[in-house]
């Protein structure tokens, strides 16, 4: 057995898996993972880096990290990819003139080797903007019905609100403890 | 005989040479051996790196000449060859950043500078030859001076699906823009040389958009929830506190005064901030960006700070991130506090 199993053993074992957020900066990424968390929000500054945070959900141990979003910061988020088990990109709804951006982003990440055994949440944040697109329209523009290498699901939320961040993450962890955890 | 004695001789001297000489004599060989280690390791790297710009700039030559090629194609091919340069560069920039450990400060700039103006020129090929963004609101001239700009929503019953046949992924885009009748997009673009006023009720906890604007100025008397500004030129434009983030983005020779949670601020050159943030602001791709603390005021701001939730009493305004310049030891260049001298009292 190769290290690499072992580790995915044990990992499995303590019911633990590696969440990666991503997306363009502003798209509320760290407001998402502090609201999920209860924590305050109106605090946050743009992510220099990246934020790291392990917490309980449903007995499973998750590890999100949350890696900043700008554009120079972009080239580094392959060094975020190893062992990823759920990607959760996070898309501004109300941002469109740089919705052809995000498809792009999201596109090229799904071609990455090491993601490619990950499950993908898309968030389509920031629905209580009344200018924002519906999770449907965000769907369309994103081209995600072109996605077949990923299981995936879109969902409309609001991190301010706190909105549906709950069902999309239960459904992150469905997707990929029946995955991965009832597969050995 | 003679010769072993000759040996002999020699031996016996040589053993005499003190050990201070025989030590130095040591240390250079082992100096010769460190510089051949060196060199030998400098040619693995410097072969790694001649591979990465030889396969960077074949690369770059190929993207170059289709994007020099599609303005002369016909309409219907360039959507074509413009996707194939997207994807191009998509793997053109995985090349370089599976490439970025072995890479010199010099050549990884050289190559993001590269990337870039690829991106830019992609970008400006997309304006000119594929169709608009149907999205874009109407444009609306403010007829008279001091005219009030009115939120203007995107009206889908305007666009027929003309391009519905287009099979690239922008067209996609152009879809959802023309399904999308709920939202609206609340804001002012296309309007040159005007002054424009937006009123609490059309603003309120919206997310507001001005863009393509020149010469202007702007009031905003409310308390959006967000705001976006894109392509705006010798512009004055003032906004009540913003719920959340602010994001700038082709600014030039502008004048802002906005408090808000997030400032983000891109593409902007010469400009002037007046601003209150509860968080932090951050450049990107700036250069001459200066900032003083928010000093407007109209009447109603008290009650538009409470709406929008934003601490008074919590000004950020020189705690500013560029995204650019992550030495932390000597400041950015791309950014300034605007000296007191220089800063305005007045704004009408
Ligand atoms: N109205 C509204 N604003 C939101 C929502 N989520 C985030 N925001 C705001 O959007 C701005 C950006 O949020 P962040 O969480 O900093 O965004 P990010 O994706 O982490 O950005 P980077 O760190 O630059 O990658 C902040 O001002 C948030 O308050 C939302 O659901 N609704
Ligand atoms: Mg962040």
């Amino acid at each position: 057995m190769g290290l690499l199993t072992i580790l995915k053993k044990m990992k499995h074992k303590e019911r633990e898996m590696r969440l990666l957020m991503l997306g363009l900066d502003n798209a509320g990424k760290t407001t998402i993972l502090k609201k999920f968390n209860g924590e305050d929000v109106s605090t946050i500054s743009p992510t220099l880096g990246f934020n790291i945070k392990t917490l309980e959900h449903r007995g499973f141990k998750l590890n999100i990290w949350d890696v900043g979003g700008q554009k120079s910061l972009r080239s580094y988020w392959r060094n975020y990819f190893e062992s990823t088990d759920g990607l959760v990109w996070v898309v501004d709804s109300a941002d469109r003139l740089r919705l052809e951006d995000c498809r792009r982003e999201l596109s090229a990440l799904l071609l990455e080797e090491r993601l490619a055994g990950a499950t993908l949440l898309v968030f389509a944040n920031k629905q209580d903007l009344p200018g924002a697109l519906s999770k449907d329209a965000i769907r369309e523009a994103m081209a995600l019905d072109d996605i077949k290498t990923h299981h995936w699901c879109i969902i409309g939320c609001s991190a301010v609100t706190g909105e549906n961040l709950l069902m999309g993450v239960d459904w992150l962890l469905d997707d990929i403890a029946a995955r991965i955890f009832t597969a050995d | 005989m003679a010769c072993q004695l000759d040996g002999e001789v020699e031996l016996s001297a040589a053993v005499k040479i003190p050990d201070r000489l025989l030590k130095r004599d040591q240390e250079r060989v082992e100096a010769a051996e460190r510089r051949k280690e060196v060199q030998e390791s400098q040619t693995v790297t410097e072969e790694k790196s001649d591979y990465f710009s030889r396969g960077f700039n074949a690369e770059k030559a190929v993207i170059e000449s289709l994007l020099s090629i599609c303005s002369n194609l016909d309409r219907d091919k360039a959507p074509r060859v413009l996707e194939e340069v997207t994807l191009k560069i998509q793997q053109l920039q995985k090349f370089f950043n599976d490439s970025v450990v072995f890479l010199t400060q010099y050549e990884l700039r050289q190559a993001q500078a590269s990337l870039h103006t690829l991106q830019s020129t992609l970008d400006e090929k997309r304006d000119e030859l594929l169709p608009k963004k149907k999205f874009a609101f109407r444009s609306r001239k403010a007829e008279t001076s001091n005219s009030k700009a009115t939120p203007v929503s995107t009206d889908s019953s305007q666009h027929s699906k003309s391009d519905g046949g287009t099979q690239d992924a922008r067209s996609a885009e152009l879809h959802v823009a023309d399904g999308n009748i709920g939202a609206e997009q609340c804001g002012i673009t296309n309007v040159d040389s005007q002054t424009l006023t937006m009123s609490a009720e059309e603003i309120q906890q919206r997310d507001v958009l001005l863009t393509h604007l020149t010469n202007c100025k702007v009031r905003l008397l409310g308390s959006p929830s967000t705001l976006h500004i894109k392509h705006v030129r010798d512009c004055e434009i003032l906004c009540g506190p913003v719920s959340s983030s602010i994001f700038v983005d082709h600014a030039s020779g502008c004048t802002f005064a906005f408090p808000c949670q997030q400032l983000r601020t891109h593409n902007t050159t010469d400009t002037r901030v007046y601003l209150h943030v509860t968080s932090r602001a951050i450049v990107e791709d700036c250069s001459g960006v200066r900032f003083a603390p928010f000093n407007w005021s109209y009447p109603g701001i008290e009650a538009d700070f409470e709406l929008s939730g934003l601490d008074k009493d919590r000004n950020n305004w020189t705690l500013v991130d560029d995204f650019n310049w992550l030495a932390a030891d000597t400041h950015s260049p791309n950014w300034a506090i605007l000296p007191e001298s220089e800063r305005r009292s007045s704004w009408d």
